[in-house]
């Protein structure tokens, strides 16, 4: 089930080459540029994007199937984690309220 | 040092304090989340340190479970850290005088919550020759923050079982993470559009249904704010 060792190394090689180069890009050379406008929309929404690219999948999806379903936990875990995110802001009680959704579906549907 | 410096260094640190509540317990849930997706102890710890970038830590974890191919695992890190590349242009100027182990200390220890703080509070052209002792002061307590709660989910998460399902906590992080990405409506159409493609295209090879909705999302929310420059301009 673990990946192998030398993939992770590698992916957390990767990681922090990248983590590094994003952050120094512009203080390291002592830069001066400004980021034009559209430029900077990109770097704004790609992030947005991408979380969220990778979350629907994540909670509606099972096997590779759309599984729009209230016994499908972690579509149902997901969508209280967004209602808490969007109500609190809070990063402990979206995931607190995610984790026991989640777990109180496989209760029920167990 | 001199005494400055010291009061730059603790006025950065105690102004940042407040950002503990939220920085806790989520390096908590990413060392959790870390282990329950496989990873060893070690390579944890060795992420935890050598990338420093929670967001990007939390979001390859759902590809890493998946078995995603290395390089989309990366593009999406790249992606996720692209925020940082608008803060690098913003803090150039103040740390432009500093000599290079000083700018390479400043950029590895960037993060979100003391470049906000650091932002609002100095302009580009403020003259104050210690402000970076008020970023380190900051940067250092998160750094310490973070290290030191992922250790506690690392060790934590090594005990509980595994039919918990705790990997499941990196994607609701990643829940609470998007809440202030989506801070205008091009940004809430580019997520919609983001996560509609990624649902239809699932099932391309590669995770290029993951490559596919960035682009897309990126393109509705440009086409967005393009179409209505209206009131919610130049927030955030």
């Amino acid at each position: 089930m673990a990946a192998e060792s030398w993939f992770v190394w590698a992916l957390i090689a990767g990681m922090a080459a990248i983590a590094f180069f994003t952050r120094a890009v512009f203080i390291l050379p002592g830069s001066h540029l400004r980021l034009p406008p559209t430029a900077e929309r990109v770097l704004r929404y790609a992030p947005a994007a991408a979380l969220v690219a990778i979350v629907v999948p994540d909670i509606a999806l099972a096997h590779g199937a759309f599984s729009i379903s209230i016994e499908n936990p972690r579509l149902v875990g997901g969508l209280v984690a967004f209602a808490l995110a969007a109500a609190t802001r809070s990063i402990l009680a979206t995931i607190v309220g995610g984790m026991l959704a989640l777990t109180l579906v496989r209760l029920l549907a167990g | 040092m001199q005494r400055e410096q010291i009061s730059a260094l603790r006025e950065g640190a105690l102004a940042s304090a407040a950002l503990l509540v939220g920085i806790v317990p989520w390096g908590i849930v990413a060392g959790v989340a870390m282990v329950s997706a496989g990873l060893t102890k070690a390579q944890a710890v060795a992420m935890s340190v050598l990338v420093f970038a929670g967001t990007a830590q939390l979001a390859v974890l759902p590809l890493l479970v998946a078995k995603a191919p290395l390089w989309v695992m990366c593009a999406t890190a790249l992606v996720v850290n692209l925020r940082y590349v608008i803060y690098s242009a913003v803090l150039a100027p103040h740390f432009e005088h500093l000599p290079r182990p000083w700018r390479v200390l400043l950029s590895y220890i960037t993060v979100d919550g003391v470049f906000a703080l650091f932002a609002g509070r100095y302009r580009p052209d403020d003259a104050n020759r210690h402000k970076h002792w008020y970023f380190l002061g900051g940067s250092l307590l998160m750094w310490c923050a973070w290290q030191v709660s992922s250790w506690i989910g690392i060790f934590a998460g090594a005990l509980i079982p595994k039919d918990w399902s705790l990997e499941f906590a990196a994607t609701l992080g990643l829940i609470a993470l998007l809440m202030p990405l989506i801070f205008d409506r091009a940004a809430v159409w580019a997520a919609l559009a983001a996560g509609g493609v990624a649902l239809i295209a699932a099932k391309l090879p590669l995770n290029l249904g993951l490559l596919a909705a960035i682009a897309v999302g990126v393109a509705v929310g440009l086409a967005v704010a393009r179409l209505g420059p209206r009131r919610e301009e130049g927030s955030v």
